[in-house]
């Protein structure tokens, strides 16, 4: 046998079997009428093997690479049924591996007889009867021997441990330093024990950000610095897009409107060291005030340093407002709060110029004006808007250009009618066009002038936004308590999610205890024990123990699995009770989330459906689909899901829904759909209902998904088949094996994608596999890359066909026809969801037996006709849920 | 200067290790690369990379004629004193597609924030210094430029003063680092007596899932105790900051001198082999000596071919070359802790992920090499005719062969650019 029909054989053999593993046989074997014979005995099973199996597979020739390939062989060359027969198997249990390779193994052996692989036909020709009893008895050996239960201790991960640090010290927003360790995903979830592990980089950084907390609530002691004086000149103030400009020794603000780096100007070199309280002088006058005006009115706000530059004014903090009518520089001194890197920004607030979109008319008036001083003015911007640069330019060098135009004598005037083209351009980029003209106004008024600013301080250290937080986290942290062991046993139960013994407290104690007698006060002793605290394993870890969890760790899993934190107090309060079923059924009910914002949704939907890829995707600019779209599309799976969730609908509502959730921009753009919406609210998302039965609704189809499995630029059919059979069916699909060589198959003659993969699958290694994978990705081929529907692929006039015969031997010949299917095996998706959020929720892939009981606890609520929020809290009171 | 005597804490600490993963592999590749009895060493030890955020104008920055004899551009007879100590390219770029969000593929190859290549050199070098690499930004940063292996983009410090902290430790910090150091040290041991006791109550399996716990925490542990017993060297300087930072956008050019005079010391004293920055270009206005120019730097970039905003985007862009050229002077000047001009042993990379900012082009992306033990003084066109077209992503893999790296694919590319540039 050449090396390649070798691998292609076990490739066939050995994977295109494990693409079952995932499904059950339970539901159906017990559902059988029981049949009239006795069920097999050990003995009948090895006679079994023995006669159907062991020609082929004999121990000398064992088949390379197929199931009974890698089983222990007994004395009579047999493959060992003793282990499977006597229950040893546990024996062979990895905690955290879920299944052992022995129970894997056998559970291949038992599919590839289920489904009529092996024996071969031409080999042995077996009773239906026969292969029934073989397959219930491994089945019976199977669950009675894989186990439930087995998560590893769980470190928190990267999201719970932000939010478990947010809701311990009531840090609101609290964020991770962005160079924070990520965790590596396992079995799809970011959760898992298996994956999250602890490494010296990970410790420092938890080191580090125990320190920055223990800062912010007991802070280091801050010592007040000598007042200074900082003159800032006018070549000192920053001059940003066309907000300023120096004219005469003095800059001149022109102009208004809401981001402070298009019309106000701040110092360069000039900001609060420390809070406090600081005297200022800004010298001002005004440039050829209107007559008959208001007086100009200039505010001074304070703003972060290190802040974005476009924000509001309005967003500022007012200091002082300043009215300014002398044509001479004044000085007006006052005495204001900066906070620690502050410093001021000056806005002139009442100027008549404004590039604001909103105050467009107002711009509009401005240039009337100005053209009823000068009839010529317009006719210049005419000129200057119709130059050789096409649209002109802005800022100074448009301003110059529109004047050398009112200077020339030959200058065409214009008629009323090129005048109001003029004006509707002018109107139509507010911004552009007030940045050009405001030099108009700077060189010929009205315009305020600053001629310098001076600072003088601190004068006395105030309490910033710094300080005023850390003492809010302090009282919340003390508690009204000035007693160390009180605030110290309070603090480590709600850290350690438990009830301290008293041996760990008097070793926090002790800790506080040793540095106030080294010397050090109160808030340095708490700052080291909240440092210590956040690094301790009973912090870091949850599920440490005995083999079921006790009702702390059950309280844990539960809001961790719900919230991604902590136990809240209400629960908390509950823990002594939830042993009881119906406890823990209520709190399970008041945890789960009924909004399309919480974070279980967010988190569950974006790994379980792989919607988080749409980040790391930039769909081609042809598409039309913009990051606006994406991030919207990402929220419709959110919200579909959550609607579901709340209102407690039947779970085939993921497959064939009446409804869906979408902005009319994506509707439209995406869908087709045409109305049923708020069009105004483009961009808002909406629910919108709809026939069943179409080619959208539910989630295949969905764009968010259909973008997650292409690539921005084109269909990827087979990541889209691995979607489906992962996500939707429950059947793990091997990533190729490293044996097989990279295959360049020959595509000459290829025209279209189908044609690519049939090319494909003509490859004997691949075929078992990728036939079944390829015939998913093909009915959803009329999706394009971001799932709008397409009847032709690109590139060519060809019809998109496809029609395709599944794994059970129906064809279907598009993806309405691909729902009914799914819907009618409704139980393979009701698996699937059920088996994925018990693993996100236990942090452990679940065990065949697992999966039997999962498959029970799904078939009872179909069977009841329930819905999804049943199913989810009858899976937290399964025997899966509170096994450690 | 031994590096080895830095303390690890700030090196784990400075490099915004991004996985949770113990980094057994990039430590042993480090051990190699760093052998000092390696039979062929390195050629150069150090990596500068420069990102200008809108590029260069094309026809001030790429010179008219190939090969050696070629005549400087405008922008280069900014660095004329400098003619044979770099190479300038044409016609390289990622074959990436166009846009502003593309920009962050300067460093990545084809595609954006994947792992860059001031991280992989860092990977290789860094970790036997205080801070494997600094990313450093000149003006606000709307991009980011360095990426970890998994792709998360590092921050870059804005302030020079942060910087000059970070080199130069002050007093009063040095102080409360050592208060925070001794103080935990003393009280790690009543936490692990604790982790001690929880270990004993739980299963054998779930023992040596807990053992990651306690061979971080020693590990931890014993870089704590080796920080407090060596002296902790903090290398000093005469050098003095303004007592500002210059943070606010129109100050971007000063930032940027800062930052490259703070480069030049941090490379001076060993205490990084990599350093990238970043330098930014939004709305602001300068005043380029008392001039004010007529429009902001973005809107200049957008020039439109209009002859009086290019003048202005010249001006802008002489500027960085100005700060440029004080900045190859100081590394001819300085020498490392072998004697060694600093600008011999580093390669500076000055580049951008804009090949054409009034277009949002990505092609021909402007690029400089400077330094680093090369034969300089050419200009390289790429010929992208005869369908010998080489990627920028050969250059890259040139640079890291020259610091000691077996790289043999960068992003897209395959090949090198080891016959042109030698």
């Amino acid at each position: 046998m050449s090396t390649r029909l070798k691998l292609a054989v076990w490739f066939c053999i050995c994977f295109g079997r494990l693409i079952f593993s995932q499904e059950h046989v339970s539901a159906e074997d017990t559902s059988r009428e029981e049949s009239t014979s006795q069920p097999f005995s050990g003995e009948d099973a090895r006679t079994f093997v023995a006669e159907n199996c062991m020609d082929c597979h004999a121990q000398d020739n064992p088949g390379e690479g197929s199931p009974f390939f890698s089983l222990p062989i007994d004395d009579s060359g047999l493959p060992d049924l003793t282990d499977l027969d006597d229950g040893q198997v546990q024996d062979h249990v990895n905690a955290s591996q879920g299944d052992s390779v022995t129970i894997q193994t056998w559970r291949r052996v038992l599919e590839v007889i289920r489904d009529r692989e092996m024996p071969p036909r031409d080999v042995a020709s077996l009773e239906d009867v026969t292969i029934e009893k073989m397959t219930e008895w491994i089945d019976v050996k199977l669950q009675d021997q894989s186990v439930i239960g087995g998560t590893p201790p769980r470190r928190l991960s990267r999201r719970e441990y932000q939010a478990t640090i947010e809701s311990l010290l009531g840090m609101k927003s609290f964020t991770l330093p962005s160079g924070f360790p990520v965790d590596q995903p396992k079995h799809g979830f970011d959760n898992l024990g298996e994956g999250l592990v602890l490494s010296p980089a990970l410790m420092d950084s938890y080191s580090e950000v125990a320190t920055s907390v223990a800062d912010q609530i007991f802070p280091p002691r801050r010592i007040a610095p000598k007042p200074i004086t900082s003159k800032v000149s006018v070549d000192d103030l920053v001059i940003s897009y066309s907000s300023a400009k120096v004219v005469n020794d003095s800059m001149r603000l022109g102009m208004k409107c809401d981001p402070i780096s298009r019309s106000c100007t701040w110092p360069s070199r000039f900001e609060a060291k420390v809070s406090g309280l600081y005297e200022m002088s800004v010298q001002l006058s005004a440039f050829r005030p209107k007559e008959g005006s208001s007086p100009m009115a200039v505010k001074v706000l304070a703003r972060d340093v290190s802040s974005n530059d476009s924000v509001s004014h309005r967003s500022l903090r007012l200091l002082k407002e300043i009215l300014v009518t002398s044509e001479s520089p004044r000085d007006f001194k006052f005495e204001a709060i900066l906070y620690e890197g502050q410093t001021v920004v000056l806005h002139w607030a009442n100027a008549t110029l404004d590039s604001d979109r909103e105050d467009k008319e107002d711009l509009r008036r401005f240039f009337e004006d100005k053209d009823r001083e000068n009839p010529k003015y317009l006719a210049a911007w005419h000129a200057m808007l119709n130059g050789e640069s096409g649209q002109g330019f802005r800022g100074g060098i448009g301003w110059e250009r529109v004047k050398a135009n009112l200077k020339k004598e030959d200058l065409a005037l214009i008629t009323a009618k090129q005048k109001e083209a003029v004006l509707k351009k002018i109107i139509s980029n507010p911004v552009l066009y007030a940045e050009t003209v405001v030099f108009d106004v700077y060189e010929n008024g009205p315009a305020v002038e600053i001629h310098g600013i001076e600072f003088t301080g601190p004068i006395r250290i105030v309490d910033g936004p710094r300080e005023e937080t850390s003492r809010i986290l302090q009282r919340q942290f003390l508690n009204e308590s000035e007693d160390p062991t009180e605030i110290i046993s309070n603090f480590l139960q709600r850290a350690f999610r438990r009830p301290v013994e008293p041996e760990t407290l008097d070793r926090w104690l002790n800790i506080f205890d040793h540095h106030i007698e080294a010397g050090f006060a109160f808030d340095e002793s708490m700052h080291l024990v909240i440092r210590k605290a956040l690094i301790s394993p009973r912090f870091l870890y949850r599920c440490l123990g005995g083999p079921k969890l006790d009702n702390h760790d059950l309280a844990a899993r539960l809001s961790y699995f719900l919230t991604t934190g902590p136990p809240d107090e209400k629960l908390s309060k509950r823990i002594p009770d939830l042993g009881d079923v119906e406890v823990l059924r209520s709190e399970a009910n008041r945890l789960l989330p009924t909004s399309p914002k919480a974070v279980f949704v967010k988190s569950f939907t974006e790994q379980w459906l792989e919607t988080k890829r749409l980040e790391d995707i930039m769909p081609d600019r042809a598409l039309k689909f913009s990051r606006q779209d994406q991030n919207q599309s990402k929220l419709e799976v959110e919200y579909f899901f959550a609607e579901i969730l709340r209102d407690n609908r039947p779970i085939l509502d993921f497959i064939t829904p009446d409804f869906t959730w979408t902005t009319p921009r994506i509707a439209q753009n995406i869908y087709g759909i045409k109305t049923g919406f708020d069009k105004k609210k483009a961009n808002d998302l909406q629910r919108m209902t709809f026939d069943k039965g179409g080619r959208y609704g539910g989630l295949l189809g969905m764009s968010a998904i259909m973008t997650a499995t292409a690539n921005g630029v084109d269909t990827q059919p087979v990541t889209r088949g691995v979607w489906l059979l992962e996500k939707i069916l429950g059947q793990a699909v091997p990533p190729p094996p490293d044996a097989v060589p990279p295959l360049t198959p020959d595509t000459r003659g290829a025209t279209n994608p189908r044609d690519l993969l049939r090319l494909h699958t003509d490859e004997v290694a691949c075929a078992r596999c990728h036939r079944r994978i390829d015939s998913f990705g093909l009915v959803l081929e009329n999706f394009d890359p971001v799932g709008r529907w397409r009847d032709k692929w690109p590139d060519g006039e060809v019809a998109i066909d496809s029609r395709v015969t599944l794994f059970d031997g129906n064809e279907i010949k598009d993806v309405i026809e691909l729902k009914s299917w799914l819907a009618m095996n409704s139980d393979r998706f009701g698996n699937s969801i059920a088996n994925q959020l018990m693993i996100y929720a236990t942090g452990r892939p679940m065990s065949y037996r697992e999966q039997a009981e999962i498959a029970k606890i799904v078939k009872s609520n179909q069977d009841r006709g329930m819905g999804f929020r049943d199913l989810i809290l009858d899976l937290i009171c399964s025997p899966i849920f509170s096994a450690r | 200067m031994n590096p080895s005597q830095w303390h690890r804490r700030s090196v784990l600490q400075a490099s915004g290790l991004s996985i949770a993963l113990p980094g057994l592999e990039s430590l042993a590749d480090t051990d190699v690369a760093s052998n000092q009895e390696d039979p062929e060493p390195r050629k150069a030890k150090r990596l500068v990379c420069i990102g200008t955020y809108l590029g260069f104008y094309q026809y001030a920055f790429f010179p008219k004629q190939s090969g050696r004899d070629y005549e400087l551009s405008e922008l280069l007879q900014e660095v004329k004193g400098h003619r044979d100590d770099f190479t300038v390219f044409s016609g390289f770029d990622h074959d990436a597609p166009n846009g502003h969000a593309a920009w962050n593929n300067f460093l990545c190859g084809k595609t954006p924030n994947e792992y860059s290549l001031d991280q992989q050199v860092a990977d290789h070098l860094g970790n036997s210094y205080r801070f494997p690499s600094i990313q450093l930004s000149a003006g606000k940063s709307s991009r980011s430029m360095s990426h970890t292996k998994q792709g998360v983009a590092l921050p870059m410090i804005q302030r020079p003063s942060v910087l000059y902290s970070k080199l130069f430790a002050s007093d009063s910090d040095r102080k409360r680092t050592e208060y925070l150091l001794r103080s935990g040290k003393s009280a790690m041991d009543a936490v692990l007596e604790d982790a001690t006791q929880l270990r004993r109550s739980i299963s054998k399996t779930d023992r040596v899932k807990l053992n990651e716990y306690f061979d971080s925490i020693r590990e931890v542990e014993r870089r704590m105790k080796r920080q407090l017993d060596s002296e902790i060297e903090t290398p000093t300087t005469n050098y003095r900051l303004p007592d500002y930072d210059p943070v606010a956008p129109t100050m971007q050019l000063e930032a940027e001198r800062l930052m490259y005079d703070l480069m030049a010391l941090a490379l001076e004293t060993d205490s990084t082999p990599v350093l990238s920055l970043f330098i930014g270009g939004l709305g602001q206005v300068f005043t380029i000596n008392g001039e004010t120019l007529q429009a902001g730097y973005h809107a200049l970039s957008h020039h439109g071919n209009d002859p009086d905003a290019i003048r202005d985007l010249i001006k802008v862009e002489r500027e960085h070359m100005k700060c440029f050229d004080r900045f190859l002077m100081q590394m001819k000047s300085k020498t490392d802790s072998r004697g060694q001009s600093l600008l011999d042993s580093t390669i500076v990379l000055l580049g951008s992920g804009m090949g054409d900012a009034s277009r949002h082009s990505n092609r021909n992306l402007p690029t400089l090499v400077a330094g680093g033990g090369f034969s300089h003084g050419q200009h390289l066109v790429n010929d992208n005719q005869t369908g010998k077209s080489r990627l920028l992503g050969d250059v890259y893999l040139t640079l890291m062969q020259q610091l000691g790296i077996p790289a043999e694919k960068f992003s897209n590319a395959h090949h090198n650019l080891n016959d042109r540039l030698g």
